[in-house]
């Protein structure tokens, strides 16, 4: 008998439901590597406030607004696609998971350009 | 109907030869309406007799023909070539399981995990003198899950299995609410203290690929989701 790869299992076609459960684990990833980020930033204010100074300026640098664009929509998305799974195991969303999905990625996707409009005007 | 050619590549693996399995080509001409399972055969009996796949009852019922093509899992008795625009057709054993031979896998891995989640009526109370009654407003919660034919093609085609073979998998998880939610049944307990495991209901990741390759359109991940409930209400 003969046991395939796992990478074999990869091309299996990727219906709705598996890219919301990819982009979920993949922003849940962004999102942990985010945070270490920012308490390790935070952390530095126990290094007194010129080191703390010093890292917020170089923070403010246009590409961090940049960067922030993409960290709102991975916020979004991984809250949007939360409140998907939530209704989907509490309140028979499994019907409609595929409309419930683009619905809710529509309502993120109107607050994420509305977002980074605010963040890039604020660009100095 | 007007007949057309199309081009199929088949994995095929034989263990006596092969070390690896690899992809034959195949052209043949098939009606519109022909399905996959029409294809298979014109193959084997036709073109290449070595050609091995499991087929039985050729209508959809015995579950015996579960398998991948153009990147899905399908019943091959009832899917007609047209479901499939390309006119070229990549036909694959199920996903997840060992292969035997050919497009034939080894089930045993998804009856013994069946096995584990006691599909059988277990009872306590005393057995009535006539027949159970269940009323159909009671039956309609069990309807649905009744319908299963155990064809496999939603366990193989749950990532979660893929990356952990352990899981029992979305039929097993089927079958376990079709026993726990019977009125008739007094198992919920035990069943739910072997799906409520590592390995069991909580490596649902509602990722919907049971669902679209459920070829009984079962809404099975709407039963693991009322199963989730069951299991967290029963441990409060």
């Amino acid at each position: 008998m003969y046991k395939r790869t796992k990478i074999y299992d990869l091309s299996y076609h990727n219906f709705i439901g598996s890219w919301a459960w990819i982009l979920h684990r993949l922003s849940g990833l962004a999102l942990i590597f985010y945070i270490t980020l920012h308490i390790w930033v935070i952390n530095t204010l126990t290094q007194g406030p010129e080191k703390f100074d010093t890292i917020m300026n170089f923070l403010n640098s246009p590409l961090f607004k940049y960067l922030e664009v993409g960290l709102w929509g991975i916020i979004l998305f991984h809250a949007f696609n939360g409140v998907r799974i939530i209704i989907v195991d509490f309140f028979k969303g499994s019907f409609a998971q595929k409309k419930i999905f683009f619905l809710l990625i529509a309502i993120a996707f109107i607050m994420w350009a509305t977002g980074s409009y605010i963040i890039i005007t604020h660009i100095n | 109907m007007s007949k057309q050619k199309i081009s199929i590549k088949i994995l095929r693996y034989n263990p006596e030869k092969d070390n690896k399995p690899h992809w034959s080509s195949y052209q043949l001409e098939a009606e519109h309406d022909s399905t996959i399972l029409d294809i298979l055969n014109e193959i084997r009996w036709n073109i290449d007799g070595s050609l091995s796949y499991r087929r039985s009852c050729r209508s959809a019922i015995c579950g015996s023909c579960a398998i991948k093509v153009n990147g899905q899992n399908v019943l091959a008795c009832e899917t007609p070539v047209h479901k499939f625009k390309a006119k070229k057709l990549k036909i694959e054993p199920l996903p997840g399981f060992r292969i035997i031979k050919d497009l034939v896998v080894d089930m045993d891995n998804f009856f013994e995990k069946l096995k584990q989640i006691k599909p059988f009526l277990i009872l306590k109370k005393s057995i009535p003198d006539k027949e159970f009654s269940q009323s159909p407003e009671q039956f309609s919660d069990i309807s649905e899950s009744v319908l299963c034919i155990l064809c496999g093609a939603c366990t193989s085609s749950c990532p979660s299995l893929w990356s952990n073979p352990e899981y029992l998998g979305p039929a097993s998880l089927l079958k376990a609410y079709r026993f726990i939610f019977d009125t008739r049944d007094d198992g919920a307990i035990e069943r739910i203290d072997i799906i409520n495991d590592k390995n069991g209901i909580w490596r649902c990741h509602t990722i919907f690929n049971c669902m679209e390759a459920c070829p009984k359109n079962i809404n099975i991940t709407e039963f693991l989701s009322k199963l989730k409930v069951k299991v967290v209400e029963n441990s409060i």
